[in-house]
């Protein structure tokens, strides 16, 4: 089957970083962990595939698609959800959606409105009366309300109470049952040892590994770096700050 | 397109770029330097540059499933669209004074500019400046306001100078009389050929820088 996304040997360089080469797929009806540090690349690989950024190498394929020539069809049939971005933070969300709703093909006005209830969302408020869990939950209302086929999700629980991130992650795994694909960038790992089946591993810009879930636990086990993502994480990024100062 | 303008009219819009229409009146003030009513209609227009900024608006529309470099076609449209209700204004009043208030007193013995075709030119070519050195310099960015509106100012206060000294000039009388109004409407005509060839080709470059951006 035909990946959702495909992203190979993605390269960004700027005066003080070099993001890549990256690679990675995303399959339908998955949760594909993207997993780094502050600061790794993340939402640079993220912004690239959204052709936000522009890479100075590598391919990026939606659907089996490039992304440059097909971005307006591409994008009719993905979804974005950041956790630290709100848009008109002062319109009523009725106004917001009312606009947004004109630019997408498959705008379901039914589901619409069944999501808005099940999140508990009420159209009257405005984007800044919203907690930051009810924001994400507002953007993945308009993503599933276009019928998204894939969730790019950057940093989606983070800052969030550990209810509101139990919430989303059942929200997520609900989704992935239905046959969407996640993309989910977070450095919050225990989030995804609930609900990631595939990892990728961001490190300095470069991509540590990508890989099924078990596999990547358990080939790390081996090596004794640990029985899980945080203590993957842990054992692969922990400086030794003791050592530093004592030199 | 017709969404994307619609996004621009409901979502991106500052309320005092509509509300600013209302200083186009000010062409029937004598005795003031009334091209400033130009200036302060791009100054509601630059509210909602700001605005936009504040509420992650280019985001959203880079988002959006449509072509990036429409996003800077849509925010062009609504800049004119909100220069041409301010000109019709100023149009329709600049008529209305010309035809009842000619021969008024304050108007006859007025030393500064009064409303008529040249006052016209004089406010497309402002409008021109706004969408040349403003809108056109902000989308190297899309973040840095200051640089662009800075030298929108200073050349749309050297352009509002020259507008009040020139018809003062000897030989230049005829640009705030009323006997001259062939003329005078062959110079509008002409500021508007200026106003519709600089604004297209400012939007063009602008598309090109931004559609080369890293957001």
């Amino acid at each position: 089957m035909t990946p959702i996304l495909t992203v190979e040997n993605l390269i960004k360089t700027y005066p003080a970083f070099r993001l890549g080469p990256v690679s990675f797929e995303v399959k339908a009806g998955s949760i594909m962990g993207f997993i780094g540090r502050n600061g790794a690349g993340k939402t640079t690989t993220l912004k690239s595939i959204l052709n936000i950024v522009h890479p100075d190498s590598g391919s990026i394929r939606y659907f089996g698609h490039e992304l440059p020539g097909n971005e307006r069809v591409v994008k009719q049939r993905i979804g974005f959800a950041g956790g630290a971005v709100d848009y008109y933070p002062r319109k009523k969300i009725s106004d917001i959606i009312a606009v947004t709703r004109n630019f997408y093909d498959n705008w379901d006005d039914v589901a619409y409105r069944k999501y808005m209830d099940i999140f508990s969302i009420d159209p009257q408020k405005t984007p800044r009366e919203l907690s930051e869990g009810m924001k994400v939950k507002l953007n993945l209302v308009i993503a599933l309300s276009h019928k998204a086929e894939l969730l790019i999700l950057d940093e989606p629980t983070s800052g969030l109470d550990p209810i509101s991130r139990e919430e989303l992650l059942e929200i997520f795994t609900a989704l992935k049952e239905r046959g969407v694909a996640i993309l989910f960038s977070t450095h919050i790992t225990s989030d995804l040892d609930k609900c990631a089946d595939h990892i990728t591993y961001i490190r300095k810009g470069g991509i540590v590994a990508s890989d099924t879930m078990e596999s990547f636990i358990s080939c790390h086990r081996i090596h004794g770096e640990g029985s899980n993502l945080e203590e993957i994480m842990l054992c692969c990024e922990k400086e030794d700050y003791r050592e530093k100062f004592a030199e | 397109m017709k969404n994307l303008l619609n996004k621009e009219l409901r979502l991106s819009a500052h309320l005092l770029s509509y509300l600013f229409l209302a200083f186009s009146f000010m062409a029937l003030i004598p005795g003031y330097p009334i091209l400033l009513s130009a200036f302060f209609v791009c100054f509601g227009l630059f509210q909602t540059f700001q605005n936009g900024r504040e509420t992650n608006d280019i985001l959203y529309s880079a988002l959006l499933p449509i072509d990036k470099k429409d996003v800077v076609k849509a925010r062009y449209i609504f800049v004119c669209l909100i220069q041409i209700i301010a000109f019709i204004l100023m149009a329709v009043l600049t008529a209305l004074r010309m035809i009842f208030f000619s021969s008024a007193a304050p108007y006859a013995n007025n030393a500064m500019m009064n409303s008529n075709p040249v006052f016209l030119a004089w406010t497309l070519l402002i409008f021109t400046l706004f969408n040349t050195l403003f809108v056109g310099l902000f989308y190297k960015t899309a973040y840095k306001f200051g640089k662009p509106f800075i030298s929108f100012i200073v050349a749309s206060m050297l352009a509002v100078c020259i507008a009040e000294i020139s018809h003062h000039l000897p030989g230049l009388e005829f640009l705030n009389t009323s006997d001259r109004l062939p003329l005078q409407l062959m110079l509008m005509f002409f500021a508007l050929v200026i106003f519709v060839i600089a604004t297209i080709i400012s939007c063009r470059t602008a598309q090109r820088n931004f559609d080369l951006l890293d957001l």
